[in-house]
């Protein structure tokens, strides 16, 4: 049977006795209890420092105060592992976090810089979870480099001014990010893999999402990303790639969306009472069922790439002669039943999706390209001679014939 | 004989027929169910809210907000019936019988701030251990300013 033992170094009678500004190093070991921090301070682990809450409570608690740095430590507990509440000037890194209810929790605060921080879940239904990191009323804030698993919302900020998400990866959790209320937001190099949705923005003014990777978000309600009441957002040089719908957007307004890969989705882009400064360009389609789909508002499309387009070239300018029509009967029923979506790729789908191409092309309003691009990277390459290609074969055939006469004379 | 159960089938008929459909509250499936307004899944049932439409067809709400949403988009001709959870029982009660309270600083799915009671009494319960809200009846969710306040 093992026998815990924990380390004899008082974390709490350190933190109490140490003049603001001054560095506390935690020897390696393991530490029970739960503390809490109200002064300037470093908090330091040695390699091998692990820190076990007693009870419910957060393992460690910051308040009230500013210039706080916490790193090196393993946190463990049955509820939140970190909590800061009115702090200014806060760096966490370097931490492991395991079976906690949440991870990290911040509110009412300013300046805060989150890294290399790891937090994993426990097993279970995301519904009888916490979130990995969660930003409640604060500003400023920079989270990068962290990697969480299996919780509710990897990144959870509400009413946050001000936010920097990026390099993180989340997996198996139900958002990998969630934003709500918040402005002046930007997620980049992000890689959120098999979440219920990768990235959920809600009420949020200025979002830039860009050069994130999303990908595997394909249960019944999932999506890639899901903009919901958003105004004024650039989605661009992102990876979508095989979720249910790549792209979703509800009731929001000039959304711009860029040099986007969209690869194999169900749906690639889903418009619902979208404004109609809302444009779709210079993206690339491959791969997907229905490349998009929309209420009567529609959203423009203009120079995209669609693996499916048919159109040929005459002009050689790199756009199709004849529009694209993304326009289709039944990923407008899909938008209104979502549980159609399991006959999307049925042969009588199919049929019709192909009729409705060939009637849309003539009468369609929305969803419509008028120059869709014919290669994803077009190029106009001029003929030349390669000169070492010429000789080689000039060669080849003098040889040819010299072998060949002098086999006739012998 | 032959007629008079004849009649006695036929009167049962008729009566069950006229009698009130009553439309029953169902559980949440937080694996499936979303905000047919919003669209978040429903972690968080002491919130939840859901309407049994006519049809035999169910909406699921993550909160009374967007129920109320739900009815101002698309009236209340093909409700059956519109249930909240109540914030400290966790049982379904109905949206127009309710009692709401409001305060800006009460957390919620979409932090609206209201929050449903099954009694007068409930609220006040709530109130002591919350902080001090608005009381607030169905027909003032209709003009109820939904949103986040600051």
């Amino acid at each position: 049977m093992s026998h815990t033992v924990y380390a004899e170094f008082d974390i709490q009678e350190a933190i109490n006795a140490a003049s603001p500004g001054e560095v506390i190093h935690i020897p390696a070991g393991r530490y029970q209890g739960n503390f809490i921090v109200t002064k300037p301070l470093t908090l330091l682990g040695e390699d091998g420092t692990e820190v076990i809450s007693k009870n419910n409570e957060p393992t460690l608690r910051i308040e009230n105060t500013a210039t706080i740095s916490i790193g090196n430590l393993k946190l463990s507990g049955k509820s939140k592992a970190i909590v800061a509440s009115n702090v200014d000037g806060l760096e966490l890194s370097n931490m492991q976090i395991k079976d906690a209810h949440m991870g990290v929790h911040i509110q009412r605060s300013n300046n805060i810089h989150i890294h290399d921080i790891h937090v994993t879940g426990s097993e279970g239904h995301y519904a009888e979870k916490g979130n990995g990191i969660a930003i409640y009323k604060s500003e400023d804030i920079l989270i990068e480099n962290n990697h969480i698993e299996q919780m509710q919302d990897g990144i959870y900020v509400e009413e946050v001014n001000s936010i920097v998400v990026q390099h993180n990866n989340v997996t198996r959790s139900r958002y990998a990010t969630h934003f709500m209320y918040t402005s002046d937001a930007k997620a980049f190099f992000n890689n959120y893999l098999s979440n219920v949705t990768g990235f959920m923005v809600m009420m949020t003014t200025d979002i830039f999402l860009e050069n994130n990777t999303v990908e595997n978000h394909s249960d019944y309600n999932g999506y890639g990303m899901l903009l919901y009441d958003v105004q004024r957002a650039s989605i661009a040089k992102n990876i979508i790639k095989n979720n249910r719908t790549g792209l979703a957007l509800q009731k929001s307004s000039m959304i711009q969306i860029d040099t986007n890969d969209f690869q194999m989705n169900q749906t690639a882009v889903e418009g619902t009472k979208v404004s109609d400064n809302t444009k779709a360009s210079h993206n690339s389609f491959t791969g997907n069922i229905l490349t998009a789909r929309s209420d009567q508002l529609g959203f423009q499309l203009n120079s995209n790439y669609y693996d499916d387009y048919t159109g040929i070239d005459i002009e050689g300018n790199g756009y199709g002669d004849v529009p694209y029509v993304a326009m289709s009967s039944f990923g407008q029923w899909m938008v209104r039943q979502p549980v159609y979506q399991y006959f999307v790729a049925s042969p009588s789908v199919v049929l019709l999706t192909s009729l409705d191409q060939q009637i849309n092309k003539m009468e369609s309003r929305v969803l419509v390209d008028h120059t869709p691009i014919l290669a994803i990277n077009h190029e106009i390459v001029n003929n030349k001679l390669d000169v070492v290609q010429t000789l080689a074969g000039l060669l080849l055939i003098v040889s040819s014939l010299w072998l060949w006469k002098r086999g006739i004379t012998e | 004989m032959k007629k008079w159960v004849m009649m006695i089938l036929l009167c049962g008929g008729v009566m069950a027929g006229c009698s009130e459909k009553t439309y029953e509250p169902r559980e949440i499936v937080s694996e499936t169910d979303v905000c047919k307004i919003c669209n978040m899944s429903i972690v968080h049932n002491a919130y939840a809210g859901q309407i049994a439409l006519k049809n035999g067809d169910y909406e699921i709400f993550d909160d009374i907000g967007c129920l109320m949403e739900y009815i101002a988009s698309n009236g209340d001709e093909e409700i059956g019936a519109a249930y909240i959870k109540d914030a400290t029982k966790s049982e379904w009660i109905d949206v127009f019988k309710a009692v709401y309270v409001y305060n800006k600083v009460y957390w919620t799915p979409m932090n609206y701030g209201v929050v449903a009671f099954d009694t007068k009494q409930a609220a006040q319960e709530w109130m002591t251990q919350e902080g001090e809200g608005k009381l607030l009846h169905y027909k003032d969710l209709h003009d109820f300013n939904w949103g986040i306040h600051k």
